[in-house]
Parts: C-alpha cells; sequence; structure tokens
C-alpha cells in the first residue's frame, strides 16, 4: 500500500467527437487512479467547448482526450485555443486515439503537448505524467 | 491573478483554484477564504443523498435545469469515493450533467473523499463557501452512495433530499437507521418501476413513525415523500417546490441563519482536532513510542503517557 497522496494530479478524460468506443480511455482512466491520480471523466461526444469549460471548473492540471473519428485536426487546435484564450493554457494536453503520423506536426504546432497513440502502454503514460509534474513542481518551488 | 477578488466577481477560473486549494491543504486556500467569507451565507445548501444506482446524478441533473428555469445560479459539488489503495479516484458524476456544461450559470465540481469517511470529502464545506462567495444561488452536494450511518450531508446542508428506488430489497431497512431520521425531503425515483407501491407504502410507514417521535419544540416540518423518474424529468418540479418551501421556512424564522453558525462552529471543531492531531503527532515522545513496540507497555499505557508528556503547544 503506498501512502496516499496529499495533492493528488487531476486529470480530465474526454472523449472528443461522435465515435462510442470507450475502452481506451476506460482503461486509462483505471491506470491513472492506480496511480494515485484524480480522473474526471465527462463522458462521450464532447465539443471543444465542452472539454475546456468542464476542464475550468474542475482547475485539472491535465486533460486529455481521445479522438477516434477523424476530426481531430480542427477540434483539437480549437481546444488548445480555447484553453489558452481562458487563461488555462498551462495544463498539460494530450491526446490519444487513432491520430496519423502527419498530423502530428500540425498538432504540436497548435499546443497539443503529446501524443499517445493507438497501443501505447499505460504504463508509459503514467511515467510520463509523473515525470512533467515532477518537473513543473520544480519550476514552481 | 488577485484570486480572492476575482472569484467575488464570478470569475470561474479564480474560483476554481480556490477550491483547489482548498482540497489540496494549500496555505493559500485558507486566505482566500478569510477574505471572501464575510460574502458567504447566502446561498441555499442541498444535499441529495442515497443508496448507490438510486440515481443521484441523474437527479441532480433534472433539479439543476428546473433551478436553471426558475433562474437561479447554480453550483455543484458531486462526491465521488477515493480508492483506499491508490489514493486515486475515478469521478464520473459529470458524464450525467453534461447538458449544462456550457451554461455559465452552472458550475459543477467533482472531489474525490480523499479517506474521509461520513459520506463527504475533507473540502466539501469549504468548495460550498467559495461557490456560496461566487454568487450561485442553490448548491447541490451529491454525497457519495451511502448506507446507514454516513450523514455528514445534514450537518451541512439546509436542506437534505433524500433518494429511495424500488426493488433494493432491504434497502429502507438499510437507511432507515440514519438517513430517514434525518431528510427534509423523500424521493421515491425510478417510480415506473415494478415494487414503487411497496416502496412507498415501506417509506410512508417510516416518515410517520419519525413524525409521532418528534419532539414537540422542533422545526416545524414535515418531509414529503414525491416519486420521481429522474431520466424523463418527472417529478421534479414538485421536488423543486418542496426544497423551495423549506428554504422559505427556514429562513423565515431564522434557522437558516442557525444553521449556517452551527455548521462554522462544527468546522472550527473539525480543524482544531485536525491540527491538534497533527501537532501531537509530530511531538509523540520515541522512548514510550519505542517501549510499546518493544512490548514493554501496552498500548493503553503509552497513549496514557504519551499524552502526559505533550509538551505545550506553542503559538506559531
Amino acid at each position: 500500500m503506498q501512502p496516499i497522496e496529499e495533492r493528488p494530479l487531476r486529470v480530465l478524460l474526454a472523449k472528443l467527437g461522435m465515435d462510442t468506443h470507450t475502452v481506451g480511455v476506460t482503461v486509462i482512466a483505471h491506470a491513472l487512479r492506480e496511480a494515485g491520480m484524480e480522473v474526471i471523466f465527462t463522458g462521450l461526444k464532447q465539443t471543444p467547448a465542452m472539454v475546456a469549460s468542464a476542464a475550468i471548473q474542475e482547475d485539472v492540471d491535465v486533460v486529455g482526450v481521445s479522438t477516434l473519428s477523424a476530426g481531430h485536426t480542427r477540434s483539437l487546435p480549437t481546444l488548445a485555443r480555447l484553453l489558452r484564450e481562458a487563461g488555462a493554457g498551462d495544463k498539460l494536453l494530450l491526446a490519444g486515439g487513432v491520430i496519423p503520423e502527419e498530423d502530428r506536426p500540425l498538432l504540436e504546432e497548435a499546443g497539443v503537448d503529446r501524443i499517445f497513440t493507438m497501443g501505447a502502454d499505460t504504463r508509459d503514460i503514467v511515467a510520463y505524467l509523473n515525470q512533467w509534474r515532477a518537473t513543473r513542481r520544480e519550476e514552481r518551488d | 491573478m488577485d484570486v480572492a477578488r476575482e472569484l467575488l466577481s464570478g470569475n470561474v477560473l479564480a474560483g476554481a483554484r480556490a477550491i483547489r486549494w482548498l482540497d489540496d491543504r494549500d496555505r493559500r486556500g485558507a486566505q482566500v477564504l478569510s477574505s471572501v467569507f464575510p460574502h458567504t451565507g447566502r446561498a441555499q445548501i442541498i444535499g441529495v443523498t442515497g443508496p448507490p444506482g438510486a440515481g443521484k446524478s441523474t437527479l441532480a441533473n433534472a433539479m439543476i435545469t428546473e433551478q436553471r428555469r426558475r433562474g437561479r445560479r447554480v453550483g455543484v459539488v458531486a462526491i465521488d469515493p477515493t480508492s483506499p489503495f491508490s489514493g486515486g479516484a475515478i469521478l464520473g458524476d459529470r458524464v450525467r450533467m453534461a447538458r449544462h456544461t456550457l451554461d455559465p450559470g452552472v458550475f459543477i465540481r467533482s472531489v474525490g473523499t480523499r479517506g474521509h469517511a461520513g459520506g463527504l470529502s475533507r473540502s466539501t464545506h469549504d468548495t460550498c463557501l467559495i461557490l456560496d462567495a461566487m454568487g450561485y444561488d442553490v448548491i447541490f452536494v451529491e454525497t457519495v452512495g451511502v448506507g446507514q450511518d454516513e450523514i455528514d450531508i445534514v450537518a451541512l446542508a439546509h436542506t437534505t433530499i433524500i433518494i429511495g428506488v424500488p426493488g433494493l430489497g432491504d434497502e429502507v431497512q438499510a437507511i432507515k437507521a440514519g438517513l430517514m431520521e434525518v431528510g427534509d425531503v423523500f424521493v421515491i425515483n425510478k417510480a415506473d418501476r415494478e415494487g414503487y407501491e411497496a416502496t412507498r407504502q415501506q417509506f410512508e410507514l417510516m416518515l410517520h413513525l419519525r413524525e409521532e417521535a418528534r419532539p414537540a419544540d422542533a422545526f416545524d416540518w414535515s418531509p414529503p415523500l414525491l416519486p420521481a423518474v429522474a431520466t424523463r424529468d418527472e417529478g421534479i418540479a414538485g421536488i423543486i417546490d418542496a426544497t423551495d418551501r423549506h428554504g422559505s421556512k427556514l429562513r423565515d424564522s431564522g434557522e437558516f441563519a442557525r444553521m449556517s453558525g452551527r455548521r462554522e462552529r462544527a468546522q472550527a471543531l473539525a480543524l482544531m482536532g485536525e491540527e491538534m492531531l497533527r501537532i501531537a503527532m509530530e511531538r509523540a515522545d520515541a522512548e514510550v513510542l519505542s517501549a510499546v513496540e518493544a512490548r514493554q507497555i501496552d498500548p493503553y499505557e503509552a497513549a496514557r503517557l504519551l499524552v502526559h508528556r505533550l509538551s505545550p503547544v506553542q503559538e506559531e
């Protein structure tokens, strides 16, 4: 039993787009919970505006969106812009799902911090988040 | 950003940050709370509780819609359990409230219990104060699914709604000990289901017995029992009529302010207890602890000595 984290990382997980595949996002939610994080799930068929609004109300550190139905080259940059405009551009923005290699530069340019595609190991995602958090703490302190 | 001033003018980003600080026990949270505290005490806090699967989130979702129809700004605190093993949590109550995500008159916050027992999180009280200061007229607090004695919500809320559903068998048995004695409005959700009539009769009997046992000087309120089908928004106006009536009666009688005062008093005592425990743990005498670990003295004797040897607490 690991000690309970006094200040757990808060992560919003959302599904952008019209698909209804929840297996991937469910697996990630459980992995993050097991790693001691608070996962806020907002459900299916979310728009970028809904995700941004929920991320702000919940004051999460990380916004993770899963997208499997194309449209991500528009929806993800929109989400990044909405967060920035609302003064919440410091949140880590992660994307997952089906994202073709050739879309990466555009998304990274638009403000997506990291892309985990199909088959990504949940342990890698947890390790990445813990590392991100450690460096951010140093910056803050 | 001046978080306190911004949240008082309704800035969502600022309010959300203040709540995070309070939940994380970041000392900036207490500072913000001190600044905004004089602006609190207006909102009606409505507890929404019941056993797991009763439809608390779905009912809360429908009640938000009805409150908005009546022109009120609504805050929501939705509590889910934190895993005692990992300290993590999956907070999924927002899924059923998604239709309110883009409404600027609604603020929804999901919180984990973070080791707190009693059906609430340790920060629920503070979160309600922040939402109150932000100008939300009504604050719904949705507890974790509760059983018999997780009734902290009653001390926090002005008005507590207890939700039951048909067909859970011993459900009334399970909730009667604690919840039946304290609810202000009773709702049987999923009232279109088989077994509704039997459940209604059980609830009525319990409420009747409670009414009989009510002391003559108690607050004059007979809890209504109302049917609802939250998924179809049925019966919701009737529930809000009841919570409105209860709220008016509390305000008119002066009980509203007295309840809020008692709540702050209890919170002060709880915070004192927490702080004293922390200090006592830090100063626990190592010699005594070694002795009990070596089984030279028993735990009762050790505890007596530990208290006895506590050095006086200095004002920091």
